[in-house]
């Protein structure tokens, strides 16, 4: 298998070869990270495709240094925060006592790993506000205060949407898996 | 170290990790093949390219200027051929031509020889003292001169003076060309001298949106060019500089919080924990003791985000303000052109500057003084500016100037081709100098 350095290199030198191979090699990672930020294939297909295109643009910018994965994957997540700015801020409301509509779920039939899958369907089931603080929180480790400048919301907001967010995944889980709350909690 | 966190957030932490989907076919059909970076030897060429055209402008003012001294003493002779001619064939309107000994007042007598008259008839009046030949500064004495009818050729450093006396025997007219005193062709060529150069840098306006929403939270600080300065002086109104300098310039990256006590906590495993992006390129946080922070989604880590929160440790903050340096080691090479040469002259200026990249750090700054961050990746090493300027110029003695010039410079290559974009500043400052000539 060829070396990630020398795949980069490369991508820099103009190889379309080696960018494809860049792509193929991580893009099943990045999808599932833009599935899971997006809530459906359609969102998630442009967050991958606009992704990349930033990540070969700036790929001069990455210096080996530290993790090349985690690296584009903050790229893809920035994309996807991109994208729901401009696709919620003007509907935006952050009244915690209003629940969206869960949006559209996935074709099951895109997916491989079952467990992985459930979960991922539930955060895509979540309303966008929640999906958002809780992807940005719990899977990614940012704070209330980054999260609430990043989605231009306060952090009691954050906080809230955070604990909507939970309680809406833990009913799923344990409808999923018939485990209580409570014993999930333990 | 870690905050207690509902079970639910490590269920789908760890359920998601390394999870994978095959995105759709077509993804990849429409991603556009990557721009290929420019290679360095186009910036090298660039370069020799401008150097060249300094050059080839350079020789061929010299040139010019050369030959149009070569064609005014061309001209004057034949004037003075024409003249000759003139009060051989129509005597009468030598009265006119010749200059009456009566009228000469001039303070020069450095006639070497006087120039005799074969035809005393024509001449008239004439004294038969040998004549002496003006100089421009002598014409310049209008009420002095107030018998002319006819203007001499004064238009040029050569005076060409048809003088008579009378002589009996031999003789003929004829003409000297005389060239009058040159303390140019004595004067000091060269010249050597100390600058100083205080600007401030511009940000162009930038069409990229993301781009103009990093220099929209820039700030460019004051910056300076010292150095020393060579001139060679091409003609008595053109001059040519070279010299070397160095060139501080820089910018200070706002609303980046910036935190210390981070290695108490976390020991870094890479050379730098942080990132940030700014219009010149990306910082990297070489101090892995500082936690970055900002709310305009510059700061990047590699703290993996499901090892640590450095958020939420006790961190003391120590800046709010990032500032960037960048230092060049500056060759010049600069045309100057003399519009008024006089005690207190103009000058108008151009050229190019070539640069090196020889220092490049981050820092923030406390009360206690300055804290190194890191240092910008992505600026690039060569650099080439052009600067324009118009100034004075104050004569202090013959040996020694001062220049006082406002310049413009505009950088012709990007500092900085981060996000593809073209980064070009400008800056406005002041060139000041003092020369010893010789």
């Amino acid at each position: 298998m060829q070396k990630e350095k020398d795949i980069i290199d490369g991508c820099l030198s103009g190889s379309r070869r080696d960018q494809e191979l860049l792509y193929r090699r991580y893009s099943p990672k990045l999808y599932a990270v833009c599935l899971q930020y997006s809530g459906n294939t359609e969102e998630a297909r442009d967050v991958l495709q606009e992704g990349f295109i930033k990540i070969f643009a700036n790929l001069s910018h990455y210096g080996h240094e530290g993790s090349f994965e985690g690296w584009m994957r903050k790229i893809i997540v920035n994309t996807a925060l991109e994208k729901y700015r401009n696709r919620y801020y003007l509907s935006r409301v952050d009244d915690i006592d209003e629940v969206d509509e869960p949006a559209a779920g996935p074709d099951t039939s895109d997916f491989a790993g079952l467990e992985a899958y459930d979960l991922l369907n539930m955060i895509m089931e979540l309303p966008p506000k929640y999906r958002m603080v809780f992807n940005l929180y719990a899977i990614e480790g940012y704070s209330h205060k980054e999260i609430g400048s990043m989605l231009n919301i306060s952090e009691g907001t954050s906080k809230s949407n955070l604990s909507r967010a939970r309680d809406i995944l833990q009913k799923k889980v344990t409808i999923l898996t018939g485990v209580s709350r409570r014993m999930i909690n333990v | 170290m870690f905050d207690k966190e509902p079970n639910i957030d490590i269920v789908f932490r760890n359920g998601l990790r390394n999870f994978e989907v095959l995105p759709p076919s077509d993804v990849w059909d429409n991603i556009p093949p990557m721009p290929v970076r420019k290679p360095r030897y186009g910036l090298i060429m660039g370069i020799a390219a401008g150097i060249s055209v300094l050059v080839s402008i350079t020789l061929f003012a010299s040139w010019y200027l050369r030959s149009s001294g070569n064609a005014g003493e061309g001209t004057q002779l034949a004037m003075a051929a024409n003249d000759q001619l003139a009060i051989t064939e129509t005597p009468a309107a030598i009265s006119n031509t010749v200059i009456p000994a009566t009228t000469i007042a001039y303070r020069n007598t450095s006639v070497q020889a006087p120039v005799t008259v074969k035809n005393n008839d024509i001449i008239e009046g004439m004294v038969e003292t040998p004549v002496v030949s003006p100089t421009v500064s002598d014409f310049a004495e209008p009420e002095e001169v107030t018998n002319y009818n006819k203007t001499l050729p004064l238009t040029n450093d050569n005076i060409t003076v048809i003088a008579s006396t009378r002589l009996t025997g031999h003789g003929s007219f004829s003409s000297q060309t005389m060239t009058p005193d040159k303390p140019e062709a004595s004067e000091q060529r060269f010249m050597v001298g100390a600058s100083v150069s205080p600007s401030m840098g511009f940000s162009p306006s930038e069409q990229n949106a993301h781009m103009a929403e990093l220099i929209g939270s820039e700030k460019t600080r004051p910056s300076y060019t010292t150095g020393l300065t060579f001139g060679y002086k091409l003609s008595q109104r053109l001059t040519i500089q070279s010299g070397i300098g160095l060139e501080s310039v820089g910018q200070t990256i706002t609303g980046v919080d910036v935190f210390a006590g981070l290695s108490d906590f976390y020991s870094a495993k890479s050379n730098y924990l942080y990132s940030v992006e700014t219009a010149s390129g990306t910082i990297l946080a070489g101090n892995t003791d500082l936690y970055l922070a900002d709310t305009k989604n510059r700061v990047g880590s590699t703290i993996p985000t499901d090892m640590a929160d450095p958020s939420k440790y006790n961190l003391t903050q120590v800046g709010s303000n990032i500032h960037q340096v960048f230092r060049y080691l500056e060759l010049p090479i600069v045309l100057r052109y003399k519009v008024i040469d006089r005690k207190v002259g103009l000058n108008l200026s151009g050229g190019m500057s070539y640069g090196y990249l020889v220092d490049n750090y981050a820092y923030t700054r406390d009360e206690y003084g300055t804290i190194p961050v890191g240092r910008t990746e992505g600026v690039n090493v060569h650099s080439l500016s052009s600067q324009l300027g118009l100034g004075m110029e104050y004569n202090i003695s013959s040996t020694i100037s001062f220049n006082f010039e406002p310049i413009l410079k505009y950088y012709v290559t990007p500092v900085s081709d981060f996000s593809g974009t073209l980064y070009k500043p400008y800056s406005v400052g002041f060139f000041s100098g003092i020369f010893f000539k010789f």
